[in-house]
């Protein structure tokens, strides 16, 4: 899995709920994979996050 | 004339007076002609009946010794001096007393300024016609090895030296220091081309000569010199001279500098400034990888929030529609009733259940099965 590829999964997992277009047993497992492909995106957005804030600390001094 | 021998046996021996006499009358039979040369060593006094000079080939420096009659020599009112450039018209002659070769001059003419530049757009029309000043070369971004061709006067060397190592530390610079004016110029400085270029990794040629007089820069536009620059093996940056001159060799070069220190600037890029332009992308890809995870996180955090809302979006939505449906059947009840030819009669708000809820004359308003009307009470039974 890819940030780009869940990203989208779970933007379109949103898409579904807003419109009523998931039947209602599959909510609740719905959001749960949207959380769970939230908590995927956010880890992979800290670590480049904190690799950029890294190198550009290292860069500083010369 | 006859030139007596002696006879050794079968050995035939001249004198030398009979030699020179005889290589004097040989050459008495050539024709006049014109010989083009710079005076030098003139020497002339009134004692003399004979005036001498040295005419000097300014390209290799070949001397031919010319002698004229005083008289003739004065009644040409030349003004001649040493380092002029003369047509002088003669034939050989040999001195015979003294063995001495020289050039015996009818006449003599000044060849001047204007003759020199005639000369000069000869050569370069015949050299443009051969597309000699066409072939243009970028000169090399970084280059690790520069040669400089220079005279060994000091200026114009320190002035290029200083402004390529300091603009380019990790240049070398290769200097061939080299006449850069006179008759020997030309040679050496197209010598001194060929040497730089035997440096493997020589990536420019710098040829630079301060200003000078018109006669100082002709070296610079020598045919062999000319041909040298256009044929090089790396591309030549010529810094020869002041603006306003154009020897043909700025024509031939690559790229024409208009004065040394300008040279230097245009071989060798100033590393300060790439430092810096490299510091100031390095700066750009740090912002743009920050903006980059900062609008993807705020786009996370949009779809995530929701994402939390949809859930329970979708119970409100589905709770609202069973409301509607719940309402919708509830209004269908009394209707089916009314279809039946029942009405509802309602006072105001009220529904009109018993008589004594009205009087005669109250205002009712009756609901049929489609549509309805207002009505006035005549009397309650």
């Amino acid at each position: 899995m890819t940030f780009e590829s869940a990203q989208k999964e779970l933007e379109e997992i949103v898409q579904r709920l807003e419109t009523g277009q998931a039947p209602l047993d599959e909510t609740v497992r719905l959001w749960e994979r949207g959380e769970e492909l939230y908590k995927f995106c956010r880890e992979q957005l800290d670590a480049a996050h904190g690799r950029i804030e890294e190198l550009a600390r290292r860069q500083e001094p010369a | 004339m006859k030139v007596e021998a002696l006879e050794y046996g079968d050995r035939k021996v001249f004198t030398v007076s009979a030699f020179n006499r005889g290589v004097a009358d040989w050459l008495s039979r050539l024709p006049t002609i014109w010989v083009e040369g710079e005076v030098t060593e003139l020497k002339r006094q009134d004692r003399w009946q004979t005036v001498f000079f040295t005419l000097k080939d300014p390209s290799d420096g070949a001397c031919l010794r010319v002698t004229i009659g005083r008289g003739r020599f004065d009644a040409l009112k030349l003004g001649l001096e040493n380092g002029r450039r003369v047509h002088v018209f003669g034939r050989p002659e040999l001195f015979e007393a003294k063995g001495d070769f020289s050039l015996r001059a009818l006449s003599i003419e000044h060849f001047g300024l204007g003759d020199h530049l005639a000369a000069l757009e000869r050569l370069k029309t015949k050299l443009a016609a051969e597309g000699l000043f066409e072939r243009k070369r970028a000169l090399p971004r970084f280059p690790r090895l520069v040669g400089v061709v220079t005279g060994n006067d000091a200026a114009a060397k320190r002035d290029i030296l200083t402004a390529i190592q300091t603009r380019f530390p990790p240049a070398r610079v290769l200097v061939a220091e080299t006449y850069v004016q006179g008759p020997y110029a030309a040679a050496a400085i197209v010598d001194a081309m060929s040497e730089l270029c035997k440096a493997e990794d020589l990536e420019v040629i710098v040829v630079a000569r301060g200003g000078g007089s018109f006669e100082d820069l002709l070296p610079f536009s020598d045919e062999r010199l000319v041909r040298a620059v256009a044929s090089c093996r790396v591309p030549v940056v010529s810094a020869v001279g002041h603006e306003q001159d154009t020897p043909l060799c700025d024509l031939a070069a690559d790229v024409r500098a208009s004065t040394p220190s300008v040279a230097a600037r245009l071989v060798v890029p100033d590393a300060d400034e790439l430092l810096e332009r490299l510091d100031r992308a390095r700066a750009g890809l740090t912002r743009g990888a920050r903006r980059t995870v900062e609008r993807d996180r705020e786009r996370l955090d949009r779809t995530r929030e929701r994402l939390g809302r949809a859930p329970a979006l979708a119970v409100e939505r589905r709770s609202a529609r069973l409301e509607h449906a719940a309402a919708r059947l509830r209004a269908l009840a009394p209707h089916a009733t009314l279809e039946r030819g029942y009405a509802i009669v309602r006072a105001g708000d009220t529904i009109v259940r018993t008589g004594d809820q009205v009087a005669a004359g109250t205002r009712v308003d009756v609901e049929l099965a489609e549509g309805g009307f207002g009505a006035r009470v005549e009397d309650v039974t």
